[in-house]
């Protein structure tokens, strides 16, 4: 129809528009103030990083998974493990950590998320469900992931002990600064396009965005939602695996790793809102420059708080994060058109 | 109401019950809870006029493990060792150990539950300087003997207590002269945006002042963040001939890694890094170069009585051949408990107050108990302030990692005897002092 | 409760009883029969009993009844007005830090007293201040949550930092990471007139049979306060108010549609979570003569919401016992595997006991009883038990 086309225009328009904006930016910005543009280009990476798989996982299934910062904890350690054991070379190992925690994923949907395996199981012993899914049962979720989140960290410190060996960082650097992180800044860019793409031009994507938009219409036009949700989860787990790979060669290898990306990945994400791709970037480049400014002007310390109270902000005077301010500027738009 | 329906009332309201009354009853078991230690045998009974009943209460597992364990496992040392020779006074010690799990109230938990019901003769307990202070007021009230073997901000005058690991000024007061004198006098300060960082921060100021420096800048890192690139562009911007660190935690280790990908190398002083974490051994080469730490011990440091053939490192790593490091607060943990020894068997007796009056008498100890001293030297206890005169190393990481000594020197306690006037023997006390009350520079 | 009034006259004892009782049960509370107050008595029996009787002086008990009045806060705000709060531990910790300040600067007994008001008022202010924040601007469900994780974190940078000595208010050093050093000891009362040492004051009570035994105030003054506050709750969500508070719980806009006020619920239903969070934290400061802002991380945060949600968030007898329960469990277990324990306590729980364990015990029972008798009889409140 009409206004469907010019919804998908507006779209694409702006789209661009966006992407010029910000590769103009940072090219500008590159030939001005080197260092600065590439630690805000960094910060801006690290939340939408942290944050992808998360929303990935609260867009679509209306899950809260604060082991989110776990699933990037196996990320790094078998990213670690596949370099210092099995001499694996880092791009490859990155592969294996994405693999590796998107089957976990898998493994912890099934079971956890959408009860499916026990429910199996209860019904050929007891004759009936035992487990109720979790899908937008958000607190619900919010306190079963964090029981899950402690397991795994102390599972961790049980099987590999305190800290475990680490891989060095490649590349050298160029104005002071490391290589390695600029190369960051275009690996979040393409993760975000490879997003992109996969959620609106394959099939798998429609599939995602009808069951997101009305799972039971969806159920009834005959597509498989329980095997949409879980093949979600996993890409959700996977991505977070590929931060967690991503970033070994850059921390120092603990179990306790999950912490420093959940307060980012959470805050963007509640920020972000509900659309994946657009709310994640946007929210990254609001709190990504915001925590590298301030942070370089009064501290660390001042830069944590203001990530913070930028959230607190959001959370208050934002109903439905950005992709909601975004959505309703478009509806005032469309609507005197 | 219905009575039909009003005995599940009974039973539910009968269950809650149950459960508490079985959490009350058993909890007052005592002895048994929380011993997570392998090695370690605890019971219940009171202390028998026949052993020795040390608790040691060291973090084994949570944020602190890495830095705690080899604590634990240095005093399980000395105590396997004083036992095979005869024990204390003819007593076998009996060590009381539990895991804390880094949490502080389990430790006040455990403090209260050592004191009370186990009545130990002696405490080791806590690494990070929290704990010391959350125990302290539990240790007062009990007038407990209690040995705090970090190495810490320094300033602690308490009647009981013995904080025998290296002060801030004893550890910072080796490595920025030696620093000073070889590089310059511009320094920039990095820490860790909490007490023992800032009042070591103030400290870099004072000696700064008595070494003819400057502090060019100072920055507080929260322990949470794990992102120096702000950091590092300002070290790089203001240039200065040294950096001083005294960054702390697993978070912090990235400041390294991260400085070395950037091509910063300016040289690195620090009372924190290496010798408590053992990063050199942690990260690959070249990350931790020309970082110089100031310790009164690491398990390099080259004394006889330490590196050679059947010394303290051979003999630790005998004891646990899987332990990844010999670290610098394992080494204080060990001969503190030879200090205890000594000060018993002078005594005469277990009681806590003539155990103290001991141990203010003066105990020294020699290479063979105290590794970090040299063959010939001593370290002192002093009676005054209970801290010890340290025999401070300045440990250099070279671009393979490997740790060489560039200077070694004996430094006493110095703030609370001289410039505060602490004096235990005399009076009294259970208070923390800090340098700001008593330097200007320090402001 | 099953005491009888103290009036001679016989006829209006048992009507006296029925009227408390009346205040005391309703269909949002566990537990409306004689039998429960009966077993309730037992209870409190063995808790008093439970340090004379035992060989300890109650003194790691004391802890778990105070950090009962924690999850009892978490109980109301979030069974009963259905508002998940990560923040009761900021509340907590602000009450501990001001009693703290308060006491150390003013360390007499009227002092004191003053500060454990201060600390429980302190509490109960800054809930209502974010509760206005929050409610006020339209936040609603799952963002509530995350904003009160957000203060959370907040608060632990915040404090974690102050540990230079600029952070002093009065004679009080905030004291950052290290915590505040030197409050004086619990004791409460008007200077001069009368007063009373509760930490650190055990008492020797000799008991025949038993011998010498050790008697300590300060776990008694938790009790009285924790019942009370238990009490006072029971009364206060069969009121009018608690009802108004379990339909919101239920269906916000709805309620709203019949013309309640909603966010002033809300917001007094937070206020007086904060409050009783606060008091907790002012008692904790008060046992540990000490208080850190290790009390203001996201384990610790978490941990109520454990408490809760393993007892059953919508009972606050559930609550308590869940939390006296899971904290012994949790520092009784030494070892690595206590963490892994709670964790996976908190994921099974959750997982098959929604509802929280003392509800489903309830509701098991509730059934046998229905399916033991032919047909009920038609009088009497059905249970809202959810499962």
């Amino acid at each position: 129809m009409a206004t469907g086309l010019k919804h998908a225009a507006f779209q694409v328009r702006y789209g661009i528009a966006a992407v010029v904006a910000v590769a103009g930016l940072f090219v500008l910005g590159a030939f001005v103030s080197p260092n600065l543009t590439f630690r805000i280009s960094y910060a801006v990476s690290f939340v939408v990083l942290a944050a992808i798989g998360l929303a990935i996982i609260f867009g679509i299934m209306g899950v809260i998974n604060l082991a989110h910062g776990e699933f990037i904890l196996v990320g790094a350690y078998v990213t670690t493990f596949a370099v210092t054991a099995g001499g694996f070379p880092l791009p490859v190992a990155m592969l294996a950590g994405a693999l590796v925690t998107a089957v976990f994923g898998l493994v912890v949907e099934r079971v956890i998320i959408s009860g499916y395996v026990p429910n199996w199981i209860g019904q050929r012993t007891v004759g009936r469900d035992l487990i109720k899914p979790f899908y937008d049962r958000l607190a619900d979720s919010m306190v079963a992931t964090f029981g899950l989140s402690l397991i795994m960290v102390q599972g961790a410190r049980i099987l590999f002990g305190n800290s475990i060996d680490q891989i060095g960082v490649p590349f050298g650097s160029t104005a002071g600064y490391p290589d390695y992180r600029i190369a960051l800044v275009g690996i979040t860019a393409g993760v975000l396009a490879l997003v992109y793409v996969l959620f609106t031009q394959t099939v798998f994507g429609t599939r995602v965005r009808a069951t997101m938009q009305d799972e039971q219409t969806a159920r009834a036009l005959g597509i498989d939602t329980e095997r949409t949700y879980m093949y979600t989860f996993a890409i959700g787990s996977g991505l977070a695996g590929f931060t967690g790979a991503l970033f070994a060669p850059l921390l120092s290898m603990q179990p306790s790793i999950g912490d420093q990306f959940l307060v980012e990945a959470f805050v963007a994400v509640v920020v972000g809102g509900a659309s994946v791709v657009v709310g994640t970037s946007l929210s990254g480049l609001l709190l990504g420059p915001i925590d590298a400014v301030l942070s370089d002007q009064f501290g660390e310390f001042a830069g944590r708080i203001a990530l913070l109270g930028t959230a607190m902000l959001a959370l208050r005077f934002l109903p439905g994060g950005i992709t909601g301010f975004i959505d309703r500027v478009r509806t005032m738009r469309e609507g005197g058109s | 109401m219905n009575d039909r329906l009003s005995r599940r009332r009974f039973v539910t309201a009968g269950g809650a019950a149950m459960v508490a009354g079985l959490a009350g009853c058993s909890q007052s078991e005592g002895g048994d809870a929380g011993d997570g230690s392998s090695d370690g045998a605890s019971t219940d009974t009171t202390s028998s006029a026949d052993t020795v009943k040390i608790g040691v209460l060291e973090d084994q597992s949570g944020n602190f493990a890495l830095v705690g364990d080899p604590k634990y496992k240095a005093s399980m040392l000395a105590i396997e060792e004083i036992n095979a020779d005869g024990g204390i006074d003819g007593k076998q010690i009996e060590p009381v150990t539990a895991d804390p799990q880094s949490d502080n109230q389990r430790y006040q938990e455990l403090t209260r539950e050592y004191i009370n019901e186990e009545e130990v003769d002696v405490l080791w307990a806590g690494y990070s300087s929290a704990t010391r202070e959350a125990i302290r007021p539990i240790i007062n009230r009990n007038e407990q003997l209690y040995f705090y073997t970090t190495q810490y901000e320094g300033g602690v005058c308490d009647s009981t207590t013995f904080a025998v690991g290296p002060t801030a000024r004893q550890q910072l007061g080796t490595v920025l002269p030696y620093l000073r004198e070889e590089f310059g006098p511009e320094i920039y300060t990095i820490a860790a945006d909490y007490n023992f960082g800032q009042l070591s921060a103030d400290w870099v100021k004072v000696l700064a002042d008595e070494n003819d420096a400057e502090v060019l800048g100072e920055e507080f890192i929260p322990l949470s963040e794990s992102s120096f690139g702000s950091t590092i562009s300002r070290i790089q911007d203001a240039d200065p001939d040294f950096v001083m660190s005294m960054l702390v935690g697993a978070n912090h280790t990235a400041f390294y890694e991260q400085k070395a990908s950037s091509g910063l190398d300016v040289p690195i002083g620090t009372s924190t890094a290496m010798a408590q974490g053992y990063e050199h051994r942690r990260i690959d080469p070249p990350a931790m170069a020309n970082i110089y730490a100031g310790v009164n011990y690491m398990e390099e440091v080259p004394t006889e009585s330490n590196t050679g053939d059947g010394g303290f490192v051979d003999r630790y790593f005998e004891m646990y051949p899987d332990a990844p490091y010999l670290n610098e607060e394992a080494e204080t943990n060990y001969f503190s408990t030879y200090m205890y020894k000594e000060a018993v068997e002078q005594a005469g007796t277990l009681e806590q107050p003539e155990v103290i009056e001991a141990l203010e008498s003066g105990i020294s100890l020699g290479t063979e108990r105290a590794p970090e001293a040299p063959a010939g030297e001593t370290i002192e206890l002093d009676p005054a302030t209970h801290h010890v005169d340290h025999h401070m190393w300045v440990m250099k990481a070279d671009e393979e990692h490997n740790i060489e000594s560039v200077k070694n020197e004996k430094i006493p306690e110095q703030f609370l005897s001289n410039t505060v006037g602490c004096d235990l023997t005399q009076q009294d006390e259970q208070t923390q002092y800090t340098p700001v009350d008593y330097f200007e520079e320090a402001e | 409760m099953a005491a009888e009034s103290p009036a001679a006259d016989s006829r209006s004892a048992p009507a006296a009883i029925a009227r408390l009782r009346n205040r005391l049960e309703g269909p949002n509370t566990i537990g409306n029969s004689r039998w429960f107050w009966v077993g309730f008595a037992l209870v409190l029996a063995v808790l008093v009993a439970i340090p004379i009787v035992g060989s300890g002086t109650g003194g790691q008990f004391s802890l778990f009844l105070v950090l009962g009045l924690l999850g009892l806060s978490l109980s109301f705000v979030w069974g009963y007005a259905g508002i998940l709060s990560f923040g009761q531990t900021v509340f907590f910790g602000v009450g501990a830090y001001t009693f703290g300040v308060v006491s150390i600067n003013f360390p007499s007994p009227t002092g004191i007293t003053g500060a454990v008001v201060a600390g429980t008022v302190a509490g109960a202010g800054l809930a209502a201040l974010l509760g206005y924040f929050m409610f006020y601007g339209g936040v609603r469900d799952v963002y509530v949550t995350i904003i009160t994780l957000v203060s959370t974190l907040v608060a632990l940078t915040f404090m974690a930092q102050t540990a230079g000595s600029e952070w002093t208010i009065g004679e009080a050093a905030l004291g950052g990471f290290n915590g505040m050093p030197g409050m004086p000891l619990f004791t409460l009362g008007i200077e001069g007139l009368f007063s009373f040492q509760f930490v650190y004051n055990e008492y020797e009570v000799f008991i025949p049979l038993l011998g010498t035994r050790v008697f300590d105030p300060f776990y008694y003054l938790v009790l009285v306060l924790l019942v009370a506050a238990y009490l006072g709750l029971r009364v206060l969500v069969n009121m009018d108010f608690g009802r108004v508070l379990v339909a919101i719980r239920e269906d916000e806009d709805r309620t709203m549609m019949f013309g309640y006020d909603v966010e002033r619920a809300k917001l007094v239903a937070f206020t007086i979570g904060g409050g009783l969070a606060g008091l907790s934290g002012v008692l904790y400061a008060a046992r540990n003569v000490y208080i850190d802002p290790s009390v203001f991380e996201l384990y610790f945060a978490t941990l109520p919401v454990v408490w809760v949600s393993v007892g059953g968030r919508k009972s606050l007898l559930g609550a308590v016992a869940a939390t006296i329960a899971v904290e012994y469990l949790r520092l009784s277990l030494g070892g690595e595997f206590a963490l892994v324990a709670v964790g996976a306590l908190l994921l099974l729980s959750i997982l098959f006991l929604p509802g929280g364990v003392v509800p489903w015990v309830d509701g098991k029972i509730a059934r046998s009883r229905l399916v033991a008798s032919d047909g009920d009889s038609p009088g009497g409140p059905a249970e809202v038990s959810d499962s």
